[in-house]
């Protein structure tokens, strides 16, 4: 069953989806005890974080240091590059769904141009020109509400609408169509870990930041989380109806004379 | 009795038309002080950031390493451009008015101390780069969002856009209160994770000020 990837990939959402429903499932902190309102899982969740965390030591940031100390910068560069390119389709997709066509048809081009070097080279003018968009956006976009804070084993921080949205992106991306022994589905398969290894060797100060620095690693990761995802959806989608802004949290403090 | 109404009239009339007269120079004063007021608080903030930027480039160009020479300009740093005390209340959250005078002031202290060690930590990854200013907008009275990029001169490192939120509490200088990277508030991280661990150790203050010591001590 595993040798079959697309199997894999069945069991792998299966095995996410089930993540979701535990978690869910599971009892909540009392609210008196919550360190924060968006979080009623946060016991299971500090267990997630603990998890991903010690993955993190052993696995990740090794080989995130090798990766970054032995892949060339071209390499590394072509790695990112070929990884935007894969998350494209998936970007046309949202795009149209929330009305957004000029953005849907500059995703597309640029699939379509780059697919040339399988995204590993930037054939395209300026590959920054296209916003990436993904279903968790698009499900704000709908006012689909945020939901609870989750801290998924292997996946790392989510809400359930973005980790629904990770979902329906991943199903509905046409790369997982292609057909086993192809050279892209091979890199298709890849890319998860891949991905993690990139983004972990791109971020390392800022998590060793946290991880070693922090007085509170979990919390520090769910404010980071909360704030990135934030601004990633006002700048595309616009402010949301239930998200505080950080001009918001100013606004209080003036407002409040102690 | 026509007369002296007439007159009436006549004094009121010339009453209206002084209050109309008055209340429109006084429309007119405050209509053209308030942008007047605003760029004022604008240009304080732009100075404020551009003299912030340029001390920084300074250590960092007669930066040889000393640990101990770093933190004394970092101090200097922070003691000249940044509102300690504004950051101390800001990252206490809710829990600050619940605290009293002497956790204020350890707590205040204990705060410095974290930021001077962060700075000092990632000082050398503002090595190379080259800051510019994009625009800066007044947010209420009291504060201004100057935003800029920072990009690295050598073109290895992808750009970082930057935000300060700068108090501009006139006639008191201006004053950094926040720093946001890639639109993360640094202060809000801060604040949260402080709440996080008040929350809890049920609620005491002292229990944050404990945990800072301590992490102060391991480093």
């Amino acid at each position: 069953m595993l040798s079959n990837p697309k199997h894999f990939k069945f069991r792998f959402l299966i095995g996410l989806l089930l993540t979701a429903f535990l978690q869910t499932a599971c009892s909540s902190v009392p609210e008196t005890q919550l360190t924060d309102q968006r979080d009623p899982y946060e016991g299971v969740n500090r267990g997630s974080f603990a998890f991903n965390m010690g993955l993190d030591k052993h696995v990740l940031e090794p080989a995130a240091s090798t990766y970054k100390n032995t892949m060339p910068k071209t390499g590394q560069r072509a790695i990112e590059n070929h990884l935007n390119w894969t998350g494209l389709p998936s970007t046309t997709l949202n795009s149209t769904l929330q009305g957004r066509y000029e953005n849907a048809t500059l995703a597309f081009l640029h699939f379509a141009v780059n697919s040339l070097t399988l995204g590993l080279a930037e054939l395209t003018e300026d590959p920054k020109a296209v916003n990436s968009q993904d279903f968790g956006q698009t499900l704000t976009h709908l006012n689909v509400p945020e939901g609870n804070f989750l801290m998924v084993p292997f996946l790392g921080p989510n809400t359930s609408r973005s980790l629904t949205g990770n979902v329906v992106d991943t199903m509905t991306n046409p790369m997982s169509f292609l057909k086993a022994g192809d050279t892209a589905q091979t890199m298709q398969s890849l890319r998860p870990a891949v991905a993690a290894v990139s983004f972990r060797s791109k971020m390392s100060e800022a998590l060793n930041d946290i991880k070693y620095n922090s007085l509170d690693p979990y919390a520090r990761t769910r404010s980071l989380y909360y704030q990135s995802r934030a601004g990633r959806i006002n700048a595309v989608v616009g402010k949301p109806n239930n998200n505080q802004t950080n001009d918001d949290e100013f606004e209080s403090f003036f407002e409040d004379p102690s | 009795m026509i007369y002296v109404h007439k007159g009436e009239t006549g004094l009121t009339k010339t009453r209206t038309w002084r209050t109309c007269v008055l209340n429109f120079c006084v429309f007119i004063a405050l209509f053209l002080s308030i942008p007047a007021q605003a760029s004022s608080q604008v240009e304080a903030a732009n100075r404020l950031i551009r003299n912030l930027v340029g001390d920084v480039e300074n250590y960092l160009l007669a930066d040889s390493g000393d640990i101990s020479k770093r933190t004394e300009n970092i101090t200097k740093l922070l003691d000249t451009h940044f509102d300690i005390p504004g950051i101390a209340r800001f990252s206490a959250g809710p829990y600050w008015r619940a605290a009293n005078e002497e956790e204020r002031f350890t707590y205040t202290q204990s705060i410095r101390e974290a930021l001077i060690g962060t700075i000092a930590r990632n000082f050398d990854q503002l090595v190379g780069l080259r800051f510019s200013l994009i625009d800066s907008q007044a947010k209420g009275k009291r504060m201004v969002l100057v935003r800029g990029i920072f990009r690295d001169k050598a073109g290895q490192r992808p750009p970082v856009s930057v935000g300060w939120r700068v108090i501009t509490p006139h006639p008191a200088p201006a004053k950094v209160l926040d720093v946001e990277i890639e639109n993360i508030s640094m202060l809000i991280t801060q604040k949260q994770e402080n709440i996080a661990i008040i929350r809890k150790n049920g609620g005491r203050f002292s229990a944050l000020i404990q945990a800072m010591k301590q992490r102060q001590q391991t480093q």
